[in-house]
């Protein structure tokens, strides 16, 4: 085990697939840096700072800058992924995926549907997520609109481990997925398994453990409902938190598990309401778990706006510990 | 202004807070004179026919069969000509229920409305203007409208809203725009629940430790607390993972089921609901004594098989013992009465309650005066009021004031039982099954028709010597049956 942040422990997984495989290679903007500058490869760039030294050690044949153009790294992807390479394509900002829709939700995720059972083991890393006054074009979760899309995995890491061994398994498999990683958890520090470490998809962790509610949630949002599950104990209030971490596959078994003892379901979702990740699990519950339902399903999100750039309307746009608090109460309170 | 009369929920007793109309005997439109049955009203404690005092005609019903209303609550506008729609939609949107306000969130009636009572009138008075500066609709008084124009509400919501005389100007609408839902109405008509949970929990996972199995959080959280070994498992569950059916097939043991599906919700009834509060009051508040006593019954059963022979039927062995009971009462006045705070009432007659189990639950008819009756006619009296109390036409006079109750599981072959007192009374007697038990017979041992006889005191007014005497009498009274 060793202590290191969610953005060393994608790097490192990166390193360690590339030399594991010579097959995997990595394209997107900027990731080397510092091209034709007089720095020369990696002098500036990787604004994220998590493809530094790849160059380097894998030279520009695996380590590829592109053009600024989503369509190009993700179709060039498709096309390296279906001749035989384990391709990761970044897009700098998950609001991109726009621009790169027809390759993503009508080539690669249907590849393997329509033609002879084809493998197109893409890994697509997108940076997503509100919460650094990005304003409205850099700062959504467009999560919910890819986990709609059959045919695509959608990863969603919390912690540097399981950002490991969730990233190893999305490189490793055959089928294209969408790894989300978001902004404000790059920092956060865990310990991280050394050596070979793969999380398998639809397997949700269990963060906090209690029966009177079930907070079921991902990405970001898990940080702040096991603030909330903290603030609840100390009130007597145990809750169940949910860390999904795969949205598609989606561990039903165990929200369903968890509903079925608490009675009590507080869903918590980054992106805006309809159609959303939240609208879907509580979906799921009210059909399969009715009969355990003792108040009706919370949903905690953003408003149906766009994500404000002023700070102190970023912060009441996004779901807070206190707002998921009071959702578990409200639940609670049901009569 | 034609003469239009509200028809208003009936408060029968000091305890009734609502009732439930469960049956309408007249339609809309329909000329009713004085005496006539209109409906059948549902309390907690019986269900009454409902005669309308005056000659009139019914021009609109409000309430619904098998809902609840307050006391005091429109039911339904009456008037004894012709009226437009439009004035008895003025009438019942003034119309301020005189009393038993039910719910938290009902404002106050002004002191100027209506009487309580059956036939309560409240014609509608002048409409005062709301005072200058008043933000919210007028609010008070009788031209307080029940729902706001403009107000923002689901038909469904509305509907409720009206029925139970909720304001919901009061009510956070959660719907689009704040727009009230039934939810909204539903939750705001019932009582607010506490959701402090007492002191800290520990939330942290059990089945941390067991992060590299690739088992259900369940399914560890099982594994845990039965000691099962993940690795001796092969899953089942969705992509070969160890779901909870796994570990608990391990275990022997069987998976927690659903909560909801464990069990059925059953609403208590009113009546159940009364029976419930009373015992509960009795059992807490009341220091109860026990007092047992046993009886040879052959000489009873001798001289009740004997008259059968003679007239073809004879009373049950119930409707002897209550005779017993009655004139042991008189006996032994002490046990006869009631207790209201620090005063004991003796009652000169034995009005004994006879406990009964009907469809709804238990009911207690009284017969007046028993001691003055024959077996016969206490017999007679019995059959007929349990008759109308299974049918649920018990007037509220056939139920309360007794002095003393009796409660007789014999006939189920109960042997044995003690009986919670029915307040305000001061003593309950339970009697269990005659059966063949081994008596002191000429100093050997013969065998009997016995049967058990527990009597259960309120020490606050009965002392045990008291009840004893009353317990002797009784037996006494059984064993040698010519006296009855």
């Amino acid at each position: 085990m060793a202590v290191m942040n969610m953005r060393e422990a994608i790097s490192s997984t990166l390193h360690a697939e590339m030399e594991r495989d010579s097959n995997v290679l990595i394209l997107g903007e900027d990731i080397v840096g510092g091209m034709g500058t007089a720095g020369g490869p990696e002098a500036i760039g990787g604004i994220w700072g998590l493809t530094g030294g790849l160059y380097a050690k894998f030279g520009p044949n695996r380590v590829i800058d592109t053009p600024i153009s989503e369509s190009c790294i993700v179709g060039a992807a498709a096309g390296a992924a279906l001749s035989g390479k384990r391709a990761i394509a970044e897009l700098m900002f998950a609001d991109f995926v726009g621009v790169c829709l027809d390759q993503l939700y009508n080539q690669i995720a249907k590849f393997r549907y329509m033609f002879g059972g084809a493998k197109c083991p893409v890994t697509v890393r997108l940076t997503y997520g509100a919460g650094l006054n990005a304003a409205a074009q850099h700062s959504q979760a467009v999560y919910a609109m890819l986990t709609s899309i059959p045919g695509l995995k959608v990863v969603m890491p919390t912690t540097p481990a399981d950002a490991k061994g969730l990233l190893t398994s999305a490189i490793r498999g055959d089928d294209p997925v969408m790894f989300f990683e978001h902004k404000t958890l790059y920092g956060d520090k865990g310990e991280v398994p050394d050596g070979d470490y793969l999380l398998p998809f639809g397997h949700a962790r269990m963060v906090r453990e209690g029966h009177d509610a079930s907070i079921v949630t991902c990405g970001q949002m898990v940080g702040f409902a096991a603030k909330a599950a903290d603030n609840l104990a100390k009130d007597g209030i145990a809750c169940d938190v949910i860390d999904l971490r795969t949205t598609s596959p989606m561990d039903e078994e165990t929200i369903l598990d968890s509903v079925e003892m608490s009675g009590r379901l507080v869903v918590v979702d980054e992106s805006p309401p309809r159609c959303s990740l939240a609208a879907d699990i509580a979906g799921l519950v009210v059909n399969k778990g009715f009969a355990a339902l003792r108040a009706p399903v919370e949903m905690v999100t953003p408003p149906h706006t766009p994500v404000p750039f002023a700070r102190e309307l970023e912060k009441a746009y996004l779901p807070s510990a206190a707002s998921i608090e009071a959702a578990v109460r409200k639940a609670l309170a049901y009569r | 202004m034609s003469q239009l009369r509200a028809f208003t929920m009936p408060k029968w007793g000091i305890e009734m807070l609502e009732g439930t109309i469960s049956e309408w005997n007249v339609n809309v439109g329909e000329s009713v004179v004085k005496g006539q049955v209109i409906a059948q009203i549902e309390t907690d404690k019986i269900v009454n026919e409902v005669e309308v005092e005056y000659d009139t005609r019914f021009v609109r019903l409000i309430a619904e069969p098998g809902q609840a209303y307050p006391v005091g609550a429109l039911l339904a506008v009456t008037s004894s000509d012709t009226v437009e729609d439009e004035e008895i939609d003025a009438f019942v949107r003034a119309f301020v229920p005189a009393g038993g306000a039910a719910f938290e969130n009902l404002e106050p009636a002004s002191a100027s409305s209506a009487p309580p009572g059956p036939s309560g009138t409240a014609s509608p008075a002048p409409t005062p203007s709301p005072p200058a500066g008043q933000l919210a609709p007028a609010a008070t008084g009788r031209d307080r409208p029940a729902i706001p124009a403009g107000t923002l509400i689901s038909p469904a919501a509305r509907e409720l809203a009206l029925r139970l005389s909720l304001n919901v100007s009061v009510i956070q609408g959660h719907g689009r725009s704040g727009r009230i839902t039934l939810q909204d109405v539903d939750q705001a008509a019932k009582p607010i629940r506490s959701v402090h949970g007492g002191g800290p929990v520990a939330i942290e996972p059990t089945g941390a430790a067991l992060d590299a199995f690739y088992a259900s959080p369940y399914a560890k959280r099982l594994a845990v607390t039965h000691s099962v070994d993940l690795a001796t498992l092969t899953g089942t569950g969705p992509r070969g993972r160890i779901s909870r059916q796994d570990v608990a097939a391990a275990a022997g043991i069987s998976v927690v089921p659903a909560r909801g599906a464990a069990y059925e919700v059953l609403r208590m009834s009113p009546t159940r609901k009364a029976i419930a509060r009373q015992l509960t009051l009795s059992k807490s508040t009341i220091p109860h004594f026990y007092l047992r006593m046993s009886a040879n019954v052959d000489a009873l059963l001798a001289l009740r098989a004997e008259l059968k022979r003679a007239e073809g039927s004879a009373p049950s062995m119930n409707d002897y013992f209550i005779r017993a009971v009655a004139l042991a009462l008189i006996a032994a006045p002490d046990v006869n009465v009631q207790v209201h705070g620090d005063q004991i009432h003796r009652f000169r007659d034995a009005d004994i309650s006879v406990a009964v189990a009907a469809d709804k639950g238990l009911i207690t008819p009284v017969i007046r005066a028993a001691q003055t009756k024959s077996v016969r006619a206490i017999s007679a009296e019995l059959r007929a009021v349990i008759e109308r109390a299974r049918a649920g036409k018990l007037r509220a006079d056939e139920i309360e004031g007794g002095s003393f109750t009796v409660s007789n599981l014999g006939m189920f072959g109960v042997d044995q039982f003690d009986a919670i007192i029915n307040p305000p009374q001061g003593a309950i007697l339970a009697i269990g099954a005659a059966r063949l038990r081994p008596v002191e017979r000429g100093g050997g041992l013969g065998v009997a028709q016995v049967a058990n006889f527990s009597l259960s005191c309120d020490h606050r007014a009965i002392d045990g010597a008291v009840g004893a005497t009353f317990l002797q009498e009784l037996t006494a009274l059984i064993e040698a049956p010519q006296r009855l």
